[in-house]
């Protein structure tokens, strides 16, 4: 089955990239993993299968200059009578790089090349979710993203990435609990408090 | 080499005086870790054979200790472990072999550890090739006795009784942690490789002939003594023939000692138990000056109504002879001793001794300290005199059939004779002392080691040590042993049954061992035979003599 994208890169640099959605209000959710196929296989630095991680999801007007008005009606009646003003809104997400895939594999680190504008943002399959998190060293840098608390950002990917491993899923919490516990090795507080809130 | 499994931890600091300290794999647990285990550091250039000393629980974050995570929190504390609180392993490296560069090939002689490993050298529990290898085996060689087993593991661990025989050697541990059945085994491996000959003073008649175990609980089992395992290689003496009847036992002789047999320094010993002022001794000298090997006879002969006029023959004070002659009463008490003996009690022995005999010297319910005191004094000085004689005699000669025999002699209680005063006058503080010179070495049990002279426990060659509570005698069983902070945990950590710490000149590194069963299987290994097998050589051999 051809996968459908859910957006299209519109910014990119070295560490992450911002993409528009395809539908209003339609992003992934927060702490969730995307991927970006790359544009043509022909093309030459095309690149590879580019992963990143959703940190910040924003719904503004296409205008730049001009910011949406409050009505003071529901979305229902608003979309009967007005239907034009959801033409002139747009969803865009920004998204942290993770890793990339190439020949050899799953790798997590940044890609050479950030992911060229234009391309196309899929969500991530389960079993890609899980081949990913098999390895948990991309948390690290998850603790650089000063935009976003990074304890929140860490416990939304966490808990998306459970469904994926829904078979050992206790198991997969041990072992990045251990993770987690090395990179906070100074900060017992902090991480009791992210284990408290992973656990479902 | 390169395949060992059991991976432990790994070192991750550590001194040659402090020991190594090694970082516990996440996936052991540390309750499996015990105390005197024997392990493997695989360092670079050597592996270290090492054993267990401590154990330690460690974190990185002190705020751990002060919220630590509730029992529901089940999964903070698996993320915890091994990482933000792990345990940490002591080992004391013993031995080292040297590890031939570019090659698996060992150099088989352990060194003693002059060097430490490296960082992050990987330990395993040691498996049974390292045991054989540095504990030998009994298929090797006959010098080699299977005493037990390392901890956890399946493989003998062997004495070395050629090196056991050249010195004195002790066994301790309190009471009920089996230093009888110790005793017995290594008696046992004396008595069948034939490395020595063995008197046992048996003041409990525990080793001539059967035996009570204590199982704890109401069931009682009884086990065989070594005149049953080894039949005529073992003479059991008794000072009480009527006790030995009682107790169905074949006693071989009976001990009679005639007074003109004990001698004052026999008697020096004794003082403790009798309670004797130093000029009561000087008196008993002056008696001996002059009637010399009559002198207990005269004074036991005498001391009823003469003593005055005994006093004043020998120009002595009357109180301390007569206070002397109080004491010594005693010895008429005592059946075994009479006035004078038609045979020499010593020379029987002597003759067994040539022939290779054991001897088990049982007392019967003459058990009290001081018959036990004076008989095994008598009979060692006299036997030491005349292993003097013979040595020096060899020496004269040097013809190989003129060495004595090696002699040990197994004393219990050893803390009577050994204690700092007894053991500058008695014969066993000499024996002790002076090692192998004169073929006898002792065989030393005892509960109490602290009441031991330190001297006499620092020429000790062979310590087994069961479990010892008190500080004192933990402290003084490891006199004289380099390093003891280690070996006192392991000690004090020792089960109370079966279980001892073997240090010393018959093994090549200290090591904890669980005991070889007493049982059915280890008589056999002895050579015993069964009513049914023994009947049919008794037959073999009546065929064989009369045709």
């Amino acid at each position: 089955m051809k996968e459908t994208h859910i957006a299209e890169v519109i910014e990119s640099n070295t560490t992450e990239m911002i993409a528009q959605c395809r539908d209003l209000h339609c992003s992934p959710p927060f702490g969730s993993f995307v991927k970006v196929k790359p544009t043509s296989t022909s093309v030459e630095g095309a690149g590879f299968l580019i992963y990143g991680l959703v940190f910040n999801v924003m719904t503004n007007s296409i205008e730049p200059n001009r910011r949406a008005v409050a009505y003071g009606k529901t979305e229902e009646e608003l979309r009967n009578e007005q239907p034009q003003i959801f033409e002139l809104l747009k969803t865009e997400f920004q998204a942290h790089l993770v890793g990339y895939q190439d020949q050899t594999g799953i790798k997590q680190i940044l890609p050479s090349q950030p992911p060229r504008i234009h391309s196309f943002v899929y969500t991530c399959s389960l079993e890609e979710v899980r081949e990913f998190t098999r390895q948990s060293d991309y948390l690290h840098t998850l603790f650089t993203i000063s935009r976003v608390p990074p304890d929140e950002l860490i416990i939304a990917t966490i808990r998306n990435s459970l469904e994926a491993h829904a078979e050992d899923a206790h198991q997969y919490l041990i072992q990045v609990g251990k993770e987690l516990s090395r990179l906070l090795r100074e900060d017992y507080d902090r991480l009791s408090s992210i284990l408290r809130r992973i656990a479902p | 080499m390169d395949h060992r499994s059991g991976e432990l931890g790994i070192i991750t600091r550590g001194s040659l005086l402090e020991g190594m300290e090694m970082k516990l794999n996440p996936n052991r647990s540390v309750e499996d870790i015990k105390a005197g285990k024997f392990v493997v550091i695989e360092g670079e250039k050597h592996l270290f054979f090492s054993m267990i000393t401590d154990v330690r629980l460690e974190v990185t974050n002190p705020q751990i200790l002060t919220h630590p995570p509730s029992r529901e929190n089940t999964l903070l504390r698996q993320v915890l472990s091994g990482t933000s609180t792990y345990a940490t392993v002591i080992l004391r490296p013993m031995l080292a072999l040297e590890r031939v560069e570019n090659s698996h090939l060992i150099n088989p002689t352990p060194q003693p550890v002059k060097t430490i490993p490296t960082h992050f050298a990987l330990v395993y529990e040691a498996d049974e090739e390292d045991v054989s290898r540095i504990f030998g085996r009994e298929a090797l060689d006959r010098k080699y006795f299977n005493i037990g087993k390392p901890l956890d593991m399946d493989t003998p661990v062997c004495l070395n009784l050629d090196r056991f025989v050249e010195r004195s050697n002790g066994i301790f541990g309190k009471t009920g942690t089996g230093k009888t059945f110790l005793t017995r085994l290594v008696l046992s491996g004396l008595i069948k490789n034939e490395k020595a000959v063995n008197i046992i003073f048996d003041t409990h008649n525990e080793y001539g002939w059967g035996a009570m175990k204590e199982t704890g609980g109401n069931r009682q089992d009884f086990v065989k003594g070594l005149k049953q395992i080894f039949g005529n290689r073992v003479a059991i003496f008794t000072l009480d023939p009527d006790s030995s009847r009682r107790r169905k036992v074949q006693a071989d002789h009976e001990v009679l000692i005639g007074y003109d047999q004990i001698a004052v320094e026999d008697v020096i010993p004794l003082q403790d138990e009798l309670s004797l002022h130093p000029t009561a001794m000087e008196a008993a000298y002056s008696i001996w000056a002059r009637y010399k090997n009559d002198w207990l006879d005269t004074l036991l002969e005498r001391g009823e109504e003469d003593i005055q006029a005994l006093a004043d023959e020998l120009r002595t004070h009357p109180e301390s002879l007569a206070a002397l002659y109080r004491k010594l009463r005693r010895f008429r008490a005592f059946k075994f001793l009479i006035p004078k003996t038609s045979e020499d009690i010593i020379q029987k022995i002597m003759e067994y001794i040539d022939k290779g005999i054991h001897i088990v010297l049982e007392f019967g319910k003459e058990s009290s300290m001081l018959c036990y005191l004076l008989v095994a004094n008598i009979i060692t000085r006299r036997i030491h005199e005349l292993y003097v004689k013979r040595t020096e005699e060899y020496l004269a000669t040097q013809n190989p059939a003129n060495r004595p025999k090696q002699l040990v002699i197994t004393i219990e209680e050893a803390h009577k004779f050994l204690n700092p005063r007894a053991s500058k006058q008695t014969i066993f503080g000499t024996i002790a002392r002076e090692l192998r010179k004169y073929y006898v070495s002792l065989l030393v049990v005892d509960q109490r080691p602290s009441g031991i002279d330190d001297e006499i426990l620092s020429q000790i060659g062979t310590k087994i040590i069961a479990l010892l509570d008190d500080e004192k005698d933990i402290q003084a069983v490891l006199t004289g042993v380099s390093n003891p902070t280690g070996l006192r945990s392991v000690l004090a950590s020792l089960d109370s049954k079966q279980q001892a710490l073997i240090l010393g000149h018959a093994v090549p590194m200290p090591i904890v061992i669980r005991s070889r069963d007493y049982d059915e299987q280890f008589y056999k290994d002895m050579g015993f035979l069964t009513e049914k097998e023994r009947e049919e050589k008794v037959a073999a051999d009546i065929e064989a003599l009369f045709g």
